[in-house]
């Protein structure tokens, strides 16, 4: 089997196809994009986005979807706001308590798509209320400002002249990618997303596994929300809201299944690159953000749609070679 | 051949291949009206496909149908179904979510004149007559996912006799049926044949076929072998043409049990209508469970793999007494289970082989924290090479793999989780005959080294055969113990139906 075809063939496929062809897109007509300055800026606008879509991602493993962390995002932003300018908390400490209750918001999405058996669509589209109702209660609706200036290296600061979200992207990407490669729970979960009854009555704890998915997909989206704290430098109950919807976005364009057990972690950061280069495009050209929302759905139906038909393309190519695309879970 | 009486569908040179497959190479079939026209072959040999491509599913890439001596051409089933074909597949076409009415007249709804809404009350009335001839008493408005199997497939079956079809194609239509149900389809293919009607019928139980066909077509990698009237035939010439070597129609049993025990079930009884049920499997013995549909033999298996409640009794395996509350702890109790729908139960569609098989005792492939890949590949590689597997499912999933072989990767699972109970439900069912006597094989060494086996077979003298020892299950209750080869067919039917059946009516 030719190299081609083996590539082809593979998950991340489709998705570094698409964004190669928009980078080059994007790159032809719009010469500042090449600029270190804006690279720098799309490297800030996407971290937010990718962490977001490990969380989804691993949701979406298990055969489940999550809506809340944008709302989680907006939660921890108030509350590390209201902590530390508001009752004088010191920083470190109120990003720990927040990195802690990303695990609880987890955590109740968990147990109530789990062993509350209810459908994960469901009690995220209820927490994303409850989370954000709780962000508004805590400030009063009104946003906190200048939260703390040790905010500002955290994700303004630079190591080795590249912003440290860069690496806070990579290290929390290659820690995923271990997880699900090198782990009984990382494997558990593609089990679970294949088939709940298969992995049951293989002795796959179901219902701790996908409280699991949930709960690191809490702390991911406290971690955006630190993050989004230390660019704003303030908290809102109003941050975040596109956070949810961009992170099963980026899974999607980077060929995650809904129905389960059908992904590549990396692929996902493809996919939040994709969203987070037609954005930056969209801005250096000064497109109205109506035009913004319009871009970006049509690329999720490109990208996906490419997925689909590389299927064909394989097939076709198929054809000429003697063999037949596939799709397995990595 | 009646000269006058000419056929009513002829395919001719059919020719269809998929990327990397010659499915078809110049087929021709007759089929002649009145006719039951049984199509066997092997999985692989090109019988779903000549179906499908007759049935206007697939194009085929060359050759001609003709109909009444005239071409017939059909671009999807729709138009085959235009054209008097109607066809019951093997995996079911039902949608579960609906009624039972609801999904026989699918696509063919009965509508009020004038307004185009459906017109339940005749709807009802039209179903309860379908599924009268199959002497089915069901609620045309049950949900056919609150039906058994069996009753789901008699509704398939009711689906396409509900067509005016002057050909009915049934594919493994009796896969899921019991012996009463069985009994009822043979009787209505004799009316529908006397009706003038065709019936091309596949299936891999040869007794069906020397029982209700009249001609039948071998097919084997593609090519039409022989075809001929079912009394010029004897079932090992049918077989060995499938196969293409002589396959003894003799069960391959070896005897290795041993005299201790290794699973002693007493007085169990469970929330889910297992009724005080006592019986002891011993060490390399294959114990079978006997009974009709519905006796309660799944249900004393889900009890011992920790699914369902027990109320009352004991279980003790290797002596120590055990209580499995998950399938988790009854495999930690080497407890390992093939269910009997391995798509849905069994197989992961999402991983390769090798995936497949560790997925039970992940943690033995730990290396510190972590997984090690290579020694997976190597398990796989092991199992492979052991259970004659096909090399394809190192690579890709599953789900490209015959039938056969996700069964046997799914046995290889066990066999590399240790497990020192099996139980196998249904192993074989849907499986050709070659691999039916692979997993024979494997059944024998399994027991050769010392592994105890539950097996549940509906297929009664595989059953009898493969068992050391067979228990009669009724109504969640087990009625008689015998030796496999002392227990006839008959007697097993009586036990198990509560009646008497003489010899004639069950052989």
């Amino acid at each position: 089997m030719n190299w081609m075809q083996k590539y082809l063939r593979s998950t991340i496929a489709g998705p570094i196809i698409a964004l190669l062809l928009i980078v080059v897109f994007v790159g032809l007509i719009t010469p500042r994009f090449i600029h270190p300055q804006n690279l720098s800026n799309v490297t800030l606008q996407v971290a937010l986005v990718a962490i977001v879509a490990i969380g989804a991602t691993l949701v979406i493993l298990t055969g489940g979807i999550d809506l809340s962390p944008g709302a989680t995002v907006a939660l921890v932003c108030c509350t590390l706001a209201h902590l530390v300018r508001k009752m004088g908390v010191p920083l470190p400490v109120g990003i720990i308590l927040m990195l802690l209750m990303g695990v609880l918001l987890g955590f109740i999405n968990g147990f109530l798509s789990s062993y509350g058996k209810i459908p994960s669509f469901i009690v995220t589209l209820a927490t994303m209320n409850i989370y954000r109702g709780l962000a508004f209660a805590i400030t009063g609706g009104i946003t906190i400002f200048s939260v703390s200036p040790q905010l500002e290296p955290i994700f303004y600061g630079r190591f080795l002249g590249i912003p440290l979200p860069f690496y806070y992207v990579v290290i929390l990407y290659g820690s995923a990618a271990v997880f699900l490669r090198y782990t009984v729970a990382g494997r558990s979960i593609y089990a679970i997303g294949g088939n709940e009854s298969a992995a049951r009555l293989s002795g796959i704890p179901v219902n701790r596994i996908r409280m699991l998915a949930f709960v690191i997909a809490g702390l991911t989206a406290a971690i955006a929300g630190v993050l989004e704290t230390a660019w704003l430098d303030s908290g809102s109950a109003a941050y975040g809201s596109e956070l949810a919807l961009g992170g099963i976005a980026a899974a999607v364009i980077g060929g995650a299944s809904l129905v389960g057990g059908y992904a590549n972690i990396l692929s996902s950061l493809v996919g939040a690159l994709t969203v987070a280069v037609v954005q930056n495009g969209l801005n250096l050209h000064a497109v109205q953000l109506a035009w913004q929302d319009v871009t970006l759905g049509l690329v999720i139906i490109l990208a996906v749609g490419v997925d689909m038909w590389r299927g064909n393309l394989g097939q076709y190519l198929g054809r000429l070679f003697k063999t037949a695309p596939e799709k397995t879970g990595d | 051949m009646d000269a006058a009486k000419s056929a009513l569908w002829i395919a001719r040179g059919i020719f269809k291949s998929f990327p990397g497959v010659q499915a078809l190479d110049d087929v021709s079939l007759e089929v002649f009206p009145g006719e039951v026209h049984a199509l066997v072959g092997e999985n692989g040999s090109g019988k779903s496909t000549l179906v499908k491509c007759i049935a206007g599913v697939h194009p085929r890439d060359q050759g001609e149908l003709l109909y009444g001596g005239a071409p017939a051409v059909f671009h999807n089933p729709t138009e085959a179904r235009a054209h008097g074909i109607s066809t019951i597949y093997q995996e079911f076409s039902l949608v579960p979510t609906l009624s039972v009415a609801e999904n026989i007249f699918l696509g063919n709804y009965r509508t009020r004149k004038g307004t185009g809404m459906i017109d339940w009350p005749v709807m009802r009335e039209n179903t309860r007559r379908v599924l009268e001839e199959l002497s089915l008493t069901l609620d045309p408005d049950a949900i056919v996912s609150t039906l058994s199997t069996a009753e789901q497939q008699l509704v398939e079956i009711a689906k396409a006799i509900s067509i005016d079809s002057s050909l009915l194609i049934m594919d493994e239509p009796t896969a899921a049926l019991g012996l009463t149900e069985t009994k009822h389809l043979m009787d209505l293919i004799r009316r529908l044949t006397a009706q003038g009607k065709a019936i091309l019928y596949i299936s891999h139980r040869l007794d069906e076929v020397f029982e209700i066909a009249d001609r039948v077509t071998v097919l084997k990698d593609g090519r039409r072998v022989a075809t001929a009237p079912i009394s010029e035939l004897k079932v090992g010439e049918v077989v060995r043409m499938m196969v293409g070597f002589d396959v003894g129609l003799h069960y391959p049993k070896e005897r290795n049990a041993q005299d201790h025990a290794r699973l002693e079930v007493e007085h169990l009884s469970t929330d889910n209508g297992v009724r005080d049920v006592s019986f002891t499997v011993k060490v390399g013995e294959v114990f079978g469970l006997g009974g009709m549909l519905g006796s309660g033999r799944t249900e004393i298996v889900r009890a011992i793999y920790g699914l369902d409640r027990i109320t009352c009794g004991h279980i003790r395996m290797d002596g120590k007494d055990v209580r499995f509350h998950s399938p988790a702890e009854a495999i930690e109790g080497g407890v390992g289970v093939i269910p009997e729908n391995r798509k849905t139960d069994g197989s992961f569609l999402n991983f390769d082989g090798p995936k497949n098989i560790t997925i039970s005792r992940l943690d033995a492939l730990l290396q510190g924290p972590w997984l090690s890949l290579s020694k997976e590949r190597k398990i796989g590689e092991t199992y492979v090479k052991k259970m004659n597997i096909s090399p394809a499912a190192m690579e890709r999933s599953v789900r490209y793999l015959s039938g056969g072989n996700q069964q046997k990767v799914i046995i290889a699972r066990w066999l590399f989780s240790e497990a020192r109970l099996l139980i196998m439900d249904e192993p074989t069912q849907g499986i050709d005959i070659g691999a039916k006597h692979e997993i024979y094989n494997v059944l024998n060494e399994l027991t050769a080294n010392g592994i105890s086996v539950l097996l549940i077979s509906s297929d009664f003298p595989e059953l009898l055969a493969m068992s050391d020892r067979v228990a009669v299950v009724r109504d969640g209750h087990i009625f008689q113990i015998a030796d496999g080869n002392r227990m006839s067919e008959v007697e097993l039917i009586s036990t198990a139906s509560g009646i008497t059946l003489d010899a004639e009516a069950a052989s």
